[in-house]
């Protein structure tokens, strides 16, 4: 009950006139970022992130939420009314939500999408309300071994269930901690990896990274298809609205079992897409309607909307309570986090309650603004994709260009994003994921950190991993984790030794 | 044309000379074990070992056809291509104008080139676009957010 308690505080700070106005600012360039092609939550979030610096922890971090939300439901839009994901995570919407829509119910597949959205989101939210103090409580005892064995889980399981090629990966996540590594050495004070240039002793932000590898990265693979936005009606019939949304408890084992897949891909660091992908495929398998699945189905658009929404807002759940981000945006907030000069993890729920539960206030109420305001806006951002792609792209460009500059005045900065959309355009296309890249940049110096404390702490013996119960079920899980994949495959050998390569390439979408 | 097979090889020869790269620089920091606990270079030297292990193996995996690589054996097709370059040699053009122009002019420069030069738009609404973008810009930036963005060199010329 004491977290109720401290929910109605929250409530006291999150619903204020300023803190609402932010929250609809948020909303709003969160839909804008989600309907563009080539800006999507992550490099929305983090060019915004220099804006925030001298603002209060708490109402930067409303803001920042707030534009999640609204990119997220943003991506919704155009999947349906443009069969053009906006998000990575909206594709899966696009199989069922774009036929719908085509067949002359638009409304009926937007609420629908907006309705199921809403309701992952809020057992999102639910979720942390109640399970986020406990699991920082827990953490509080953690030590800098439990810790490293916390971020090997996080680690483990984007190999182990990220749906990528592991190898890949495991390369990605390896190539993020080698950029996080880069700079001075907090231990030690020594310089690492500059490759002789100079300037790199301040450490290569993750923000450039970000900017390069979501916005040019994407912007060349949208370029490279060459959109033919035609659109659908875009106008919305209000008493239809209300009625799709009436109809969706008759979808409840649809709306739970969704629910259920995007919190648990959220905590564990899987994220909305593959969250998304994930709850598509298995509705389809267990859906009554499963056969018609593709044609327009409804519960073919409530699996993945729930699924991405329950996955977006739970990301947050280790973000605050282990200082683990859940998923690529997560970890662009966490960044701000620790730019704001707080410190993500369990001392945030004692030190910083005014943040943390104004935050998850914020939460409820930021996703009823956005449902109301996406509603609202949806013919205006629809009509913004009619502009033509060869005018958005070069703006987008100048926006990245100025966002990696900003961040700290660095002409380097600039052409070390334009290096990272090669980098952000190759891995699309050969279904390298991006989000773990972005995750070991950002928390790579924590994880080292906690362990070369606990090499310390045992005079060098790696029997620290081992030595009680929680730590050595936490290493034991990731390294589990990291063999599934093997396992898996070994499996597939053993039944059909017929057919070696069934690698099954239905997974590769899913990193797109 | 460019291959899935040839951008699998270009990608994995990238990835793994960033790790040849990472590991050789860590060397300098000393790995292993020292009095002060781990090495500076201990744990860029481990990533560094991953991340060419890992490229090896994707590049190996590029090499030999398997089902899923022939299923899609050709990545960029050569309109794609000229596509691409549409989009990002323009965009080096202007990243590398900046130090000279400055961010103004060389957004300016960049936004009227792609509109007019190809004929996606009239020389007059290039221009009006183009200008109203560093309008935008300055606008926000160096009025309302006051972030100063690179002038160049050649404002610092002619004394700005």
């Amino acid at each position: 009950m004491e977290n109720l308690q401290e929910l109605f505080h929250g409530f006291t700070i999150a619903v204020t006139v300023p803190h609402l106005a932010l929250m609809a600012v948020g909303v709003l360039l969160g839909i804008l970022v989600g309907v563009l092609p080539g800006l999507g939550a992550p490099n929305g979030v983090s060019l915004l992130l220099p804006l925030t610096f001298g603002m209060q922890p708490v109402s930067a971090i409303i803001l920042l939420s707030s534009m999640y939300w609204g990119a997220l439901f943003g991506g919704s839009v155009t999947s349906i009314l443009f069969n053009i994901p906006g998000e990575p995570s909206s594709v899966a919407t696009t199989f069922d939500g774009y036929p719908m829509a085509r067949d002359g119910r638009p409304t009926t597949a937007l609420a629908t999408a907006f309705g199921s959205a809403a309701f992952g989101a809020l057992v999102g939210v639910i979720l942390i309300t109640f399970l986020a103090s406990w699991v920082a409580q827990v953490a509080l005892a953690f030590g800098p071994a439990e810790y490293f064995a916390v971020y090997f889980l996080a680690f483990a399981s984007f190999v182990g269930m990220g749906g990528a090629a592991p190898i890949k990966t495991v390369v990605a996540l390896a190539i993020g901690f080698a950029i996080a590594a880069i700079g001075i050495d907090t231990v030690s004070g020594s310089v690492r990896l500059t490759m002789g240039i100079d300037e790199l002793v301040k450490g290569m932000n993750f923000v450039v990274a970000v900017m390069g590898l979501f916005g040019i990265g994407e912007l060349l693979v949208a370029v490279e298809e060459e959109f033919h936005a035609r659109a659908v009606s875009s106008k919305i019939e209000w008493r239809e609205v209300f009625r799709a949304v009436g109809r969706l408890p008759r979808h409840s084992v649809a709306l739970l079992r969704s629910a259920a897949i995007g919190c648990w891909m959220g905590i564990t660091p899987g994220g909305p897409t593959a969250a998304s992908f994930m709850s598509y495929g298995i509705a389809r398998r267990f859906s009554r309607g499963g056969r018609y699945f593709g044609t327009g189905e409804v519960e073919g658009i409530i699996s993945p909307e729930t699924a991405d929404h329950a996955a977006g807002t739970s990301a947050l759940l280790p973000m605050l309570s282990l200082g683990i981000p859940g998923s690529a945006t997560a970890a662009v907030m966490m960044g701000g986090l620790m730019i704001w000069g707080l410190n993500p993890g369990p001392m945030l729920f004692v030190d910083q309650k005014d943040f943390v539960w104004g935050l998850i206030a914020s939460m409820y109420v930021g996703n009823i603004v956005a449902v109301a305001l996406v509603l609202l806006t949806v013919p205006v951002f629809a009509a913004l994709m009619r502009i033509p792609f060869v005018i958005i792209a070069p703006l987008i460009v100048i926006i990245c260009v100025v966002g990696a500059y900003s961040v700290s005045n660095s002409y380097l900065d600039v052409v070390m994003m334009l290096g990272f959309g090669i980098v952000g355009y190759l891995f699309k296309r050969l279904f390298y994921p991006l989000a773990p890249l972005v995750l070991a940049i950002v928390i790579g110096d924590k994880a080292e950190d906690a362990f070369r404390q606990s090499m310390l702490m045992s005079k060098g013996s790696l029997g620290i991993f081992f030595a009680n119960k929680l730590v050595t079920c936490l290493v034991v899980g990731g390294i589990a984790l990291l063999l599934l994949p093997l396992v898996l495959q070994l499996a597939r050998l053993w039944r059909k030794p017929a057919s070696p390569a069934a690698e099954t390439p239905s997974q590769e979408k899913v990193i797109i | 044309m460019i291959s899935r097979r040839a951008l699998e090889l270009a990608t994995a020869i990238l990835t793994g000379s960033f790790g040849v790269a990472v590991v050789v620089q860590s060397l300098d920091n000393g790995i292993g074990w020292s009095s002060a606990g781990v090495d500076a270079g201990t744990f860029p030297f481990l990533t560094g070992i991953i991340i060419v292990a890992g490229s090896l193996y994707n590049l190996v995996r590029g090499v030999v056809p398997v089902a899923t690589l022939a299923n899609v054996p050709i990545a960029i097709t050569s309109i794609e291509l000229r596509r691409l370059a549409g989009l990002f040699v323009p965009a080096a053009i202007f990243v590398a104008a900046i130090p000279l122009l400055g961010m103004y002019i060389a957004s300016v420069a960049y936004i009227f080139a792609v509109l007019a030069i190809p004929r996606h738009q009239s020389v007059l609404r290039s221009a009006v676009t183009a200008t109203a973008t560093a309008l935008a810009l300055y606008v926000v930036f160096e009025r309302m957010f006051q972030v100063s963005l690179p002038h160049g060199a050649l404002a610092a010329a002619l004394g700005f």
